[in-house]
């Protein structure tokens, strides 16, 4: 009503953005009492619009706001504050309205603000409270008084519109890119004292549609807002928009850094292994209540590294608790995938493969710089509040070096792993027309790229097309990106247009086609992680498939290193696949050669794991019989003992069309 | 034989502009337009993108600058902004890059000379500028401040940021309209991961220029030419994050044994030519930009690039 009171024209000096707020949302200048009126209709009478209106007005007939209050801020000084923000300088706004009952408590509370890097706009009462209880305020100390009365919080708003404007892109009159940019993006928190009228509070309540929560320090009934008391005001105010203060060091005595992820530490270098088929190891991440973790914290269970024997193979366990309100326990897949990168970022760390069947090196020279396995702990802590410091607000590790505890703990981490598969079962390469890429490990094989499909997990195993998926939502600009499948060009050998030109680019111009469901043409390339090897054997035309943890000879000639050696490092290798343990189990499975009728030998324990899927499974498919016809290296490990085995249970690979 | 394409590229580098004019809220007498190429340099009849350009180094505390420069420049050396008139006129490189090295002693803390200083420069020179500030992170966030109001619209490029401190230099671009040099150690991988870090950030990739760090020849100059190959060749397959023109210095080319230890009647023979035969081979690897510090250095150097750039088919070897 106040509105079709309002007459003549008013305008802020000094800025480029007319009444920024109004201006934002709409993207019309407004300079007259009538453009107001209309602005404040085009926008669904908006508390805000009306609000900055009525100042602009103000401030025009009645002056600026006497000192020391600023009023307005010109665009210049928002340049500065922009600078801060992005530097790094300032970590978060806060408003601070209405009149606080005791100036002490609100006097502390503006101290643990400015300790807290965090710039504050006084507004209301609490300007005088605080001269009164002895602070001084002003724009150098990061309490900066913009009025008197509550309405110029209105100029807060006004900064974060024009912040948008000057540095997020938002063009005026986008007020959805508006809205989503200061949920989002814009630090920004209301904290509101008593004092504050009807109408105030109603300004102060539209605050929440830009995703700024409003603590409430007074009594106000009914809203939404979130009451606190005065000295929990600020923590919670920088928890809820997700403001802390950054780690940039890691306390570690040894460099970490992207640059030493490549570098691979060899045996003779080496002071201590863990897993690598040598001695049981696994990793597992997992998502626990905030209360559980204790950020930071790193726990060694059983010996650390001036117990152990130079040159050994010993036992571990890692397991990272996360906690985070944004945090979900799909991520948990993605972010422990992650361990990889943070300790091969370490100088003298080295971790290859995944889950339960990793392995981690520490080298010699480490040591000797007083590196101990505490230390591990710690970059992977430092590591990932660093690299997912909105997602994660702390995390902590547990090491085991225990054989009996670390093979207690992998029961319940192989439970966690088998239930993430469980999740992606059921899902058809047919139902989505975008797949997901995985670059991860081109810092080892550069020219490399998985394509991740529903069927087809990344060849290491640990990534499914829905882990794909979340991980490009956790980091847009990260190692997974969405392909779009395009046009079929071969729907057996599963090739397609859109991932053809994906693998061109992503492998720097290296690999042409690539066929998802086919190993004899076009095959996807090989990084060295891969859990399992599928191999041809033109002698039986079939396929053997050995898994990484098999040490033994198989009828190809070749033990799993050797064939690893042989195909890893990015290449495409007809005849030979890098695959996960669960696509053995899926349709998709060798299509274009046939499918699983062409499986000829899998080594004894990888059949007993699958045993329980892959019968039922068989037995859908009208191939009850075949897994028994299946040999592993109790029954031959020749070619000569496989091809007489084949024949005796006529095998139906043998009957097929020749592979070559 | 004429050389048209060593391979079938399927990416471009990207096109950076420095400096404004009026019209765009500068007050620079002309702009420059870097990158866009589609091939290797010199490739191609014309070869594709924009003509390298060289840019005059001069710093504000001429004590912490290569002494066969300063002793050819005499007092000139002492005043930055008749320095960069001087230089542009006389030797007409295409950019002026000011060094403040006065923030790089000891104890810095007179913030308005920065302003001051820059602000100078500019009213001596209508040339494009690149400005490197403080490289210390207790300094930067106020320096790179100053350096981006005093040219707020004139489209600087402000160096240089790394991987440990990017921040103020990207905040100041993007607070005031300029452009960043990354700068990483010789490391194709730190080049690309500082470029995502500073998209992060929210700048663009076409607001920054690579620089991957120039050894002087014989220390270290071969492992520089060999990353920007590398760097160029990722650009060209496609890689976004790595398709930025790269600005190259011979930074460390005045500084060697041999320049330093010369008979002062052949120094600033020696100097031109150490800076000339560092800097001519980058714009082979791909550099956009080079720079040098001794003036006479300009004009062979342009001979050399002009030279390169419409060398006419077939002619490539002779």
């Amino acid at each position: 009503m106040r509105m079709d009171g309002l007459s003549g024209t008013f305008s802020y000096e000094e800025t480029a953005y007319h009444l920024p707020v109004t201006f934002a949302l709409t993207g019309k200048a407004v300079h007259t009492a009538d453009e107001a009126r209309a602005a404040y209709h085009a926008t669904g009478e908006n508390p805000l619009v009306a609000c900055e209106c009525l100042t602009a007005a103000a401030e025009t007939t009645g002056g600026k706001a006497p000192p020391p209050y600023t009023g307005f801020l010109p665009d210049a000084v928002l340049r500065t504050l922009g600078y801060s923000l992005v530097d790094g300088s300032i970590l978060g706004l806060v408003v601070v309205a209405g009149t606080p009952q005791s100036p002490d408590a609100a006097a502390a509370l503006c101290r643990e603000l400015q300790e807290k890097y965090m710039l504050t706009f006084l507004s209301g009462g609490i300007v005088d409270s605080l001269t009164g209880a002895g602070v001084k305020v002003g724009a150098e100390l990061r309490l900066v008084p913009l009025g008197g009365r509550p309405f110029s919080a209105i100029h807060f708003i006004d900064i974060i519109a024009r912040v948008a404007m000057m540095f997020g892109g938002v063009t005026p009159g986008d007020a959805d890119r508006l809205l989503a940019y200061a949920r989002e993006r814009a630090k920004a928190i209301a904290i509101v004292f008593p004092g504050l009228d009807e109408e105030e509070t109603a300004v102060f309540d539209a605050f929440r549609l830009l995703g700024i929560p409003i603590l409430s320090a007074g009594e106000y009934e009914g809203s939404e807002w979130i009451r606190v008391s005065a000295p929990e005001a600020v923590r919670t105010g920088m928890d809820l928009k997700g403001i802390k203060v950054s780690v940039t060091a890691i306390p570690i005595p040894m460099a970490c850094s992207p640059a030493f992820e490549g570098k691979s530490i060899r045996k003779e270098e080496m002071f201590v292994e863990f897993g690598g088929g040598r001695s049981p190891a696994f990793e597992l991440l997992r998502c626990r209540p905030a209360e559980e973790v204790e950020d930071g914290r790193v726990r060694v269970i059983g010996p650390e590294i001036e117990e152990l024997k130079e040159g050994s193979a010993v036992p571990l366990g890692i397991i990272v608790e996360v906690a985070g309100k944004t945090m979900k326990k799909e991520y948990e897949p993605v972010l422990e995938r992650r361990i990889h990168n943070f300790v091969n970022y370490g100088e003298g760390t080295w971790h290859v493969a995944q889950r339960d069947i990793i392995w981690v090196r520490i080298s010699k020279e480490a040591v000797s710089h007083g590196v101990r396995i505490e230390h591990l702990g710690k970059l992977i802590a430092a590591k990932f509040r660093m690299d997912f410091p909105d997602l994660l607000d702390a995390v902590q590790v547990t090491l085991i070096t225990v054989e009996a505890a670390v093979l207690e703990a992998k029961k319940e981490a192989e439970k966690v792993y088998e239930e993430r598969d469980e999740r992606i079962r059921g899902m058809k390469d047919t139902d989505v027309d975008t797949y997901y890429s995985c670059t991860l490990c081109q810092t080892f094989a550069p020219n490399h790229v998985c394509i991740i499909t529903p069927e087809r997990p990344a060849l290491c195993g640990a990534i499914t097309w829905l882990d794909g998926r979340i991980a490009y939502e956790i980091s847009p600009s990260g190692a997974n990106q969405p392909v779009a499948k395009g046009r079929v060009i071969d729907a057996e050998r599963g090739e397609f247009e859109g991932v053809n030109r994906f693998v061109k680019k992503a492998s720097h111009g290296e690999v042409d086609r690539c066929s998802l469901y086919s190993v004899m043409e076009y095959p996807m390339t090989c990084c060295g992680c891969f859990e399992c090897i599928a191999v041809m054997l033109p002698e039986v035309n079939g396929f053997m498939v050995v898994n990484r943890e098999y040490k033994g000879d198989t009828p190809s000639g070749m033990s799993f290193s050797t064939l690893a050696g042989t195909i890893g490092g990015g290449a495409q290798t007809p005849g030979f696949a890098g695959i996960s343990k669960t696509y053995i189990l899926s349709d998709r499975f060798l299509q274009a050669e046939g499918g699983i009728n062409r499986l000829v030998w899998m080594p004894s324990a990888l059949k007993e794991e699958l045993q329980g899927r892959l019968v039922p499974k068989l037995e859908g498919r009208g191939l009850s019989g075949l897994f028994d016809k299946i040999a592993d290296e109790k029954i031959a490990v020749t070619i000569e003992d496989l091809t007489a085995f084949l024949a005796q249970v006529h095998h139906p690979a043998l009957a097929m069309k020749p592979l070559l | 034989m004429t050389i048209t394409t060593l391979s079938d590229w399927t990416g471009q580098v990207g096109t950076v502009t420095l400096g404004a004019m009026k019209a765009d809220g500068g007050t620079r007498s002309a702009t420059v337009t870097i990158g866009g190429e589609r091939d290797l340099s010199f490739i191609g009849t014309p070869p594709t993108g924009h003509r390298p350009l060289i840019a005059y180094e001069l710093c504000d505390d001429p004590s912490l600058w290569p002494a066969p420069v300063t002793r050819f420049l005499g007092d000139r050396a002492s005043d930055p902004a008749e320095w960069a008139r001087w230089a542009g006129e006389e030797y007409t490189p295409d950019l002026i890059r000011l060094f403040l090295t006065s923030t790089r002693k000891r104890g810095f803390s007179d913030f308005a000379s920065v302003t001051t200083t820059v602000e100078n420069v500019l009213q001596a020179t209508g040339l494009p500028l690149i400005i490197e500030g403080s490289n210390d992170s207790d300094l930067d966030s106020e320096v790179f401040r100053r350096i981006g109001e005093a040219g707020e619209g004139e489209r600087f490029l402000i160096g240089t940021a790394e991987a440990g401190r990017y921040r103020s230099i990207a905040a100041s671009a993007m607070a005031y309209g300029h452009l960043v040099i990354a700068q990483s150690p010789i490391d194709i991988n730190l080049a690309k991961q500082l470029n995502i870090l500073l998209r992060e950030i929210g700048l663009p990739h076409d607001r920054i220029v690579i620089d991957p760090y120039t050894g002087a020849l014989g220390y270290g100059f071969e492992y520089s030419y060999s990353v920007m190959e590398r760097i160029r060749f990722a650009a060209l397959k496609g890689d976004d994050d790595l398709a930025m023109p790269m600005i190259s210095s011979a930074i460390d080319s005045l500084t060697v044994k041999e320049v330093r230890e010369a008979d002062p009647s052949v120094s600033d023979r020696i100097s031109v030519a150490w800076e000339l035969y560092a800097m001519l081979p980058a714009t082979i690897a791909g550099a956009s930009i080079v720079c040098v510090r001794h003036p006479s250095a300009i004009q062979p150097l342009r001979a050399g690039i002009d030279g390169l750039w419409s060398a006419p088919a077939g002619k490539g070897g002779a």
